[in-house]
């Protein structure tokens, strides 16, 4: 009976100490979410009539956005960038590196270090950096580099936008990537490795039937988590093209900045933050599930 | 050992060889964008291109303090994140030995609860979060009004929701205490529970408990979580850009991004000068969380 009571005691003090995070969270994330949901159906806006006195419009922003090219192509847009720089560039780039990194050569340290280095820099630097190497036609260092290549100067950002910012958002992740890769890596017991090659088994081969079988779940959590994140990333995007040329890098993210604060239609950006909302969660929650977690 | 055959060796070389030469290539990937940063900010007539500084000068850094307000915004920045972090720090430390230590229904639907709040991307969120704190703010200010009078105006720069420091804060700390609780949460996982059990038996209350025995321990975790904490929120663009507007509270990224929007008349120097301030102390703090990256990204959410 006294033991019950401590335990009760103890437990009511545990979520007092609890309180102040949930109630954080509570307003300023889970409210939010919700008050978007409310807002997609109003036709709320910064400026004119509709600020004064917004009012529920039922499924109409929905229907409006169904039938909004600029909004498909902003899914489409982002579904590149996605498959470009998170499943393809920094997942590759990143096993890459963490299996180069495994064997015992020399500057390791030195090596990760630099390959860290993209993922200190702030979005905004970041961007600004890639303008330096992407824009300026001839004198960019880009085209000063595939000059060595025979390759001929462009105004790359204009030319090729959604490719530059795939690049450069690859750029910033290789070392996520490396980092959960060389922890899946070192999971596999080396003894393995070692049968195999007693069998006579080639790299590729070891590649192939050893090493991607055993890693799937790092993989798949990887992919998940880089999934969701990437379709997060604003500051970079916006610092390099703001979206543009027309819409060329208008990822999700973006096309919701430009409709609430560009346009001021509150009501619309909220029902695409909807949209952004559902796909983060349907990916989240497959997230979660690959992480088993323990309690 | 010995029995490497001449064959097996050369292969181990060649592999070895190999590896070099892909780490290489990827590290110039990753280095090269830096170079401009680096050297433009030193060079007397920086361009917006890569060139080796025909006279070298600090004067851009100079002019980052003197013609602009850079000493401002570095202040804002620290000022704004140092206070978001230490928020972090005390309430993941409080919750994440919360979420560690109790058996109640709510810890697990809590526990994925913060790991889905991680993927919500937050540009779907600034716009209510924005109305809200709106609202917030003006009854704040109705309040404070009637009291203080004239002085409310400056009182509301610190406690304001909309354009304040107070607010300003909160927000940065909400969008990175998922992350920091899962930490703190998992660290305190791994601390022995005999220790409070002692000092339960000596007659310790909870607060106690938490202040001679837990923040001792917890040290290692709060040290993660705050260097997370940090770089994730001195590395936001989007939240300043939202909740800020007055001058008098611009942060380092909304310096940089307006310095950068003068077109016609863009000063290479002073912008990369800037960058190069604003830059260092997340390399520095990049270098300080190294060793806590693995478990965290393996364990948690990217950062």
């Amino acid at each position: 009976m006294a033991r019950n009571s401590h335990e009760k005691r103890t437990e009511r003090q545990l979520l007092l100490v609890l309180l102040p995070s949930l109630v954080l969270l509570l307003a300023f994330v889970i409210y939010p979410a919700l008050y978007s949901v409310y807002l997609s159906f109003t036709n709320e806006a910064l400026t004119g009539a509709a600020a004064l006195r917004p009012r529920f419009v039922g499924i109409r922003n929905y229907v409006r956005l169904f039938n909004d090219a600029k909004f498909w192509n902003s899914l489409f847009v982002t579904f590149v960038f996605v498959m470009g720089s998170a499943v393809i560039g920094q997942f590759v780039l990143g096993l890459i590196s963490a299996m180069a990194l495994r064997r015992p050569i020399r500057f390791r340290q030195f090596f990760s270090s630099i390959i860290l280095l993209p993922n200190a820099a702030p979005e905004v630097v970041a961007g600004f950096m890639w303008i330096s190497m992407l824009a300026g036609g001839e004198h960019a260092t880009l085209s000063r580099i595939v000059a060595f290549f025979g390759i001929n100067p462009a105004d790359w950002l204009n030319a090729f936008p959604l490719s530059m910012i795939i690049i450069v958002n690859t750029w910033r992740g290789i070392a996520t990537a490396m980092i959960l890769l060389t922890a899946g890596l070192s999971t596999i017991p080396a003894e393995i490795y070692e049968a195999a090659r007693m069998d006579g088994a080639t790299p590729s081969q070891m590649f192939r039937r050893i090493t991607l079988p055993l890693m799937m779940p790092t993989i798949l959590l990887y992919m998940l988590i880089s999934a969701v994140s990437t379709i997060a990333v604003f500051g970079l995007v916006y610092a390099l093209t703001r979206g543009g040329p027309g819409g060329a890098t208008e990822v999700v993210s973006i096309y919701i900045y430009n409709q609430s604060f560009t346009a001021f239609q509150l009501g619309y950006g909220a029902a695409v933050a909807v949209v952004a909302l559902i796909i983060s969660l349907i990916l989240g929650i497959g997230y979660v599930r690959a992480m088993k977690v323990e309690v | 050992m010995t029995a490497i055959s001449p064959s097996e060796g050369a292969n181990k070389t060649r592999s070895d060889l190999l590896a070099y030469a892909t780490l290489t290539i990827i590290s110039i990937f990753c280095a090269v964008p830096f170079f401009w940063v680096l050297l433009a900010s030193f060079d007397g007539n920086a361009q917006l291109f890569l060139r080796w500084p025909e006279q070298w000068t600090l004067a851009n850094y100079v002019r980052v303090f003197t013609k602009e307000d850079g000493a401002k915004w570095l202040f804002n920045s620290l000022f704004v994140v140092g206070g978001a972090t230490l928020i972090v720090m005390v309430l993941a430390g409080l919750g994440g030995y919360a979420l560690s230590r109790t058996r109640a229904w709510w810890k697990l639907p809590f526990l994925y609860a913060i790991l889905l709040i991680r993927v919500l991307p937050p540009t779907a969120l600034v716009v209510p979060l924005y109305k809200f704190l709106l609202t917030l703010n003006n009854a704040e200010g109705a309040i404070l009004r009637p009291i203080f009078g004239s002085y409310a105006r400056d009182i509301m720069r610190w406690t304001g929701f909309i354009d304040g420091y107070l607010g300003i804060m909160l927000v940065l700390a909400t969008m990175q205490l998922p992350l920091a609780l899962w930490i703190m949460k998992t660290f305190f996982d791994g601390l022995p529970r005999d220790y409070e059990e002692a000092a339960v038996m000596d007659g310790a209350t909870m607060m106690q408990r938490i202040r001679r025995v837990l923040i001792p321990l917890a040290m290692p975790g709060l040290a993660a979580a705050g260097l997370f904490a940090f770089m994730s929120a001195w590395g936001d663009f989007l939240l300043p850009l939202i909740f800020l507007s007055s001058p008098e509270l611009q942060t380092l990224p909304l310096g940089l991004f307006r310095a950068f929007l003068r077109i016609n008349e863009i000063d290479y120097g002073l912008l990369t000068a800037l960058a190069f301030i604003y830059l260092l102390p997340a390399v520095v703090a990049f270098g300080f969380a190294r060793r806590f990256l693995v478990q965290t990204f393996s364990g948690g959410v990217k950062g």
